[in-house]
């Protein structure tokens, strides 16, 4: 971080040079929330970096039939290395960065409900994911079989049994995801804990802002998904350490069990990723449209059925397992059912920009580039969900196309609109507009670039996971497709990355409240003093902001 | 032709009331951690569930170690030791609402030594186990759910004992007072939790799973 | 452990956390501890004495009370003013601009009305074109039937075009429910459609909704999409389109409850209470 804003001792400029060392340890020894919520995404960013360079390196290799730029071996530690690092060391720690910075500034808190666990939820978080990449030279250096883990992200057993998973690159992804689960776990109990017993004067659960709601019900979903998650691996690591039987298909273990325990996790994980996309833009869009959120009520009921129905639809993801055709059926019924107040929510935010007077800065673009984008991928996710057609397409690049659809075109759009919307509360400085607008159109194109064809590969069979393909299949156009989509979504992160220095350097000043925002964060400082407000505020309606403003005609008299 | 309503939604004419905090963070964080903790043991305990009956590899089965070492009257014996140590913490806690140090240093005491007695008594089964019977977590399924279920526990137990050694140890400083009880009970809501968790263990690994 | 920021303030600080390299200490030593699983064994040890010393140092930060730091106030304070104004109000009806648009719609009824009736010059239409094409008028009826009826989607043209009773009651249900469902869906949707409201009903739906099932239906069942005749099939959804869009747009427009009291919500009657339901003209 090159700028540090040093409490007591503000000048003019508010920014201070300290010596090195003593700035370094404020940030190790820090228990303030903005801080630690700035090293989380700041981590998240840095390892969104390294999961995109792995996914450029496969698509280097599968732009052409019958490449050679990695060997087989590379192939598969990339794909897992890749899943892994976007799901637990790039969404996990943006999420739960966002949620620390501004949850406690929306409920009018000074900080989260465990200030020191807080940090230490952090630090486990940040030696977790380096124990995971220290694989990389631990695991060959010490016994030379295998370096970084290679059996995809979800681990399937038998593959990942001492047999025929030799060395110790399995037990690291093992553990380096226990490390960092512990401290999601941790945090996930602060945020909880926060919400429900730290909110200010007035501010009823009815009165919460849609991003403090959402994030409730995905720190509840980590709190019960993440334990079994580190239950199932600990009895691998039994299984791989202490000669254990528990997917061991030989003594009598089942490797379907670790199926259904690892997506009993794998499927409330998804929407513990994809619920702060819908937080975000459930922020933004009011703000940019000049209107209230479109069915407030209904967002928060919608939120806690999506919350307990993603509890019970981890089949879907086993349909092609041979399972009985009752439990399918019973799977594909209950994934239809979150279809439901998924769509509630797309029509509200559709609601909500109906008849507003839309301003479409960046934040705004990348709302709407997520609208869209994730209507799409909803849509082969109900597709998905019909056994007949999960058969024809199970474990193929549709399935990829789908998935990024969701989590890129989903996830990470939106936390693009929340970077271009919250970075001059948190650092003071405004985002350039026009650089911005070129990231947007560039990851865009480049997105649907990538990601569309692979729905047309996906269809002519080519299958998940394979490190290089005959050039008679028909999928050279469409692979070559994808790898050119990479090219120009790397030009868009690299707006960004220049973006955000530059405007670090010499952006405009933001002021308290650059968007004429309604949520309390906007009515502190940018960036907030460590106390956050001087007084605890006190709220009458979902909107406190824009009582203050508009005396004359407060939200409070109608809600 | 249209309906000409009078004036919208009555406007509330005061301010809201400040409100009441329904739960401390304390112990809406215990409740957390615990609810976790629950999701955990949950999934350790559906596996060992799903796999009774399952094992190819045969002996020793589980009614044979179970019985034949004498294990149950053993572990019914350990089991009210833990049991009880619950009803002490409560007492301790009352004691040390009503800042009577004494009477909570005793009966923490007490509690702390119920927890050794069954952590012993535990440590003496797995030894006539693995000694006896020659049952190790490589044996079979049985072997493997078994100390795996038994074994979390048991560290539960173990860190347990550890942060009321802990307490226990401030206290005869005389670090501890009064205005400590609701840290304390936060303490003995883990304990209750940890015996609880015994309840379910207990039943599925010495009465279902026999 | 319990919440402890929630310290009161004082004329010039606030009390805040004090920081702490603790957590950052104990996360490393945990770290080391599992590091040492997959290591050397020694590691776990230096590990468990990290974490040791980290933890020990936690404790002693909150047991028995936790240890703060007075943050002085800046300088600087932050103030929302009043800034009424620049705000354009939607003034609806009733003087106020407080309200959930549409706060007239269509009666439900006229929607279920408009589409039966729409349904049912759709029907002529179908009935019309199977006496021009095959000569019978259970022609298209069966087709529609054919849908759900896999005996019937094999048969060919001239076999369509016999009295089927099966096809007859599946095609007419079917064609009867899509009608009302469809028309509720107008009688719904139209009030909110800003202007051009019967281009929208009589054009752009049934346009759209031509387009997805011509799309749709090569691909789901070839066989029967080989039976129909695309133009015919436009006009006739432009017919429905224009009958219930017209029947739709024409009937008397209610007020939905919002702005209602609970009294006038559920309709009670009483001096001092002035009525205003529907009543009132």
């Amino acid at each position: 971080m090159t700028t540090l804003k040093q409490p007591g001792q503000t000048n003019g400029s508010g920014y201070l040079r300290a010596p090195f060392l003593s700035r370094l340890h404020e940030w190790i020894s820090t228990a303030d929330h903005k801080k630690l919520g700035v090293m989380y995404v700041s981590t998240g960013l840095i390892f969104f970096l390294i999961g995109g360079l792995e996914a450029t390196m496969m698509r280097w290799q599968l732009a052409v039939p019958g490449n050679t730029v990695l060997s087989p071996e590379d192939f598969n530690r990339l794909f897992t290395m890749h899943g892994t690092t976007m799901v637990f060391l790039v969404g996990m720690p943006i999420l739960l960065g966002v949620a620390n910075y501004f949850v406690p500034l929306q409920i009018g808190a000074r900080d989260l409900a465990f200030p020191r666990l807080n940090a230490f939820g952090f630090w486990l978080f940040l030696f977790g994911g380096l124990l995971l990449y220290f694989s990389y030279f631990g695991a060959q250096g010490l016994y030379g079989m295998g370096s970084a883990p290679d059996v995809g992200w979800f681990a399937y057993a038998p593959l990942t049994e001492r047999t025929y998973s030799r060395g110790h690159s399995t037990d690291y992804w093992i553990l380096g995801l226990l490390v960092s689960s512990f401290g999601s776990i941790a945090t996930g109990i602060n945020l909880i804990t926060t919400i429900l017993t730290m909110r200010c004067r007035g501010m009823t659960l009815m009165k919460m802002p849609l991003l403090v709601w959402l994030m409730l019900i995905d720190a509840i979903l980590i709190m019960i998904a993440m334990p079994p998650l580190a239950a199932a691996q600990v009895m691998l690591l039994f299984d791989r350490l202490m000669g254990a039987h528990f997917f061991d298909p030989q003594g009598g273990g089942s490797a379907v069990l670790w199926q259904n325990l690892f997506w009993f996790f794998g499927h409330p994980e998804v929407y513990i990723l994809i619920l702060p996309a819908f937080a975000y833009v459930s922020e933004i869009i009011p703000v940019f449209c000049r209107k209230v959120i479109f069915g407030y009520p209904l967002m928060v009921a919608a939120t806690v059925s999506i919350g307990f129905i993603s509890l019970g639809v981890w089949v879907h993801h086993m349909f092609a397992l041979g399972l009985s055709p009752m439990v399918n059926t019973i799977f594909m019924g209950s994934t239809f059912l979150i279809a439901i107040p998924t769509g509630i929510k797309m029509f509200n935010w559709v609601g909500t920009m109906f008849g507003g007077k839309i301003r479409f800065d960046t934040p705004m673009l990348f709302c709407t580039g997520f609208l869209a984008m994730f209507l799409i991928g909803g849509l082969t996710g109900v597709m998905l969900a019909t056994v007949p057609f999960d058969w024809q397409v199970s474990d193929s690049y549709f399935v990829v196309g789908h998935f990024h659809y969701v989590l890129f075109g989903g996830l990470v759009f939106s936390i693009f609109a929340a970077i271009y919307y919250w970075f001059p509360k948190v650092t003071g400085k405004m985002l350039s507009e026009s650089l911005g607008k070129c990231q947007f159109w560039l990851l865009f194109i480049g997105f649907n670039l990538t990601f569309g064809p692979m729905h047309v590969s996906g269809m002519l069979g080519m299958p998940r996971r394979i490190y290089t393909y005959h050039a008679d299949r028909g999928w050279e156009l469409w692979n070559m497709l994808s790898s050119i989509g990479v090219l120009i979504q790397i030009a868009g992160v690299l707006f960004f990355a220049w973006n955000v220095f530059r405007s670090l350097r010499s952006g405009r000043k933001a002021g308290p409240d650059p968007w004429d925002a309604w949520t309390l964060e906007w009515s502190t400082a940018s960036p907030p003093p460590e106390y956050n407000f001087e007084e605890e505020p006190v709220v009458y309606s979902r909107r406190p902001l824009w009582d203050k403003k508009h005396p004359e005609d407060p939200d409070w008299k109608y809600e | 032709m249209s309906a000409t309503p009078t004036s919208p939604v009555t406007p509330l004419l005061s301010p809201p009331e400040a409100m009441s905090q329904a739960m401390d963070s304390g112990k809406c964080g215990m409740l957390c951690l615990i609810c976790s903790e629950i999701t955990f043991f949950g999934t350790l305990l559906a596996v060992y569930l799903f796999y009774i009956g399952k094992d190819p590899a045969g002996t020793p089965t589980p009614s044979e170690v179970l019985e034949v070492s004498a294990a149950p009257m053993k572990v019914v014996f350990n089991s009210f030791f833990l049991l009880t140590s619950s009803i002490w913490i409560t007492l301790a806690v009352r004691s040390l609402r009503k800042g009577a140090m004494r009477a909570f240093a005793f009966w923490w005491l007490l509690t702390i030594l119920f927890g050794i007695e069954f952590l012993v008594g535990t440590g003496m089964e797995w030894y006539g186990m693995i000694a006896d019977q020659g049952l190790t977590i490589r044996t079979n399924l049985f072997g493997s759910g078994f100390y795996t279920v038994v074994g979390f526990h048991a560290a539960h137990v173990a860190i347990g004992l550890f942060l009321l050694s802990l307490v226990f140890v401030l206290t005869l400083l005389g670090f501890m007072h009064k205005r400590h009880a609701e840290k304390i009970e936060l303490l003995s809501w883990y304990w209750h939790f940890v015996d609880g968790i015994w309840i379910a263990v207990f039943t599925i690994v010495y009465i279902i799973g026999r | 452990m319990a919440h402890d920021t929630q310290q009161p303030g004082t004329e010039n600080g606030i009390h805040l956390p004090a920081p702490t390299s603790s957590p950052f200490v104990c996360a490393f030593g945990v770290t080391l501890i599992f590091t040492g699983i997959v290591t050397i064994w020694s590691v776990s040890i230096i590990g468990f004495v990290i974490a040791l010393v980290g933890a020990i140092r936690w404790w002693k930060e909150v047991l028995p009370d936790n240890v703060h730091q007075l943050v002085p106030l800046e300088e600087e304070r932050v103030s929302i003013d009043p800034k009424p104004g620049g705000v354009a109000h939607l003034m609806v009806p009733g003087g106020t601009h407080r309200a959930r648009i549409p706060i007239e719609i269509h009666p439900y009824g006229a929607g279920a009305i408009g589409g039966l009736l729409g349904g049912l010059s759709m029907a002529i239409i179908a009935i019309v074109y199977g006496i021009i094409a095959e000569g019978s008028p259970w022609y298209t009826v069966n087709i529609l039937g054919a849908t759900i009826l896999p005996s019937l989607s094999q048969e060919d043209a001239s076999q369509l075009a016999q009295w089927h009773t099966w096809g007859f009651l599946f095609g007419t249900l079917i064609h009867v429910s899509m009608s009302i469902m469809i028309g509720l869906l107008y009688g719904v949707v139209l009030p909110m459609i800003p202007r051009g409201r019967i281009l929208f009903a009589a054009a752009f739906i049934p346009l759209l909704w031509s387009g997805l099932a011509w799309g749709s239906l090569r691909v789901v069942n070839p066989v029967l999409n080989d039976h129909v005749d695309w133009t015919w099939f436009i006009i006739s959804q432009i017919v429905f389109g224009a009958v219930c869009g017209f029947i739709v747009t024409r009937s008397e427009r209610i007020s939905t409850m919002q702005n209602w009291s609970m009294l006038e919500r559920t309709g009670m009657e009483s001096p001092g209470v002035p009525s205003i339901g529907g009543d009132d003209e």
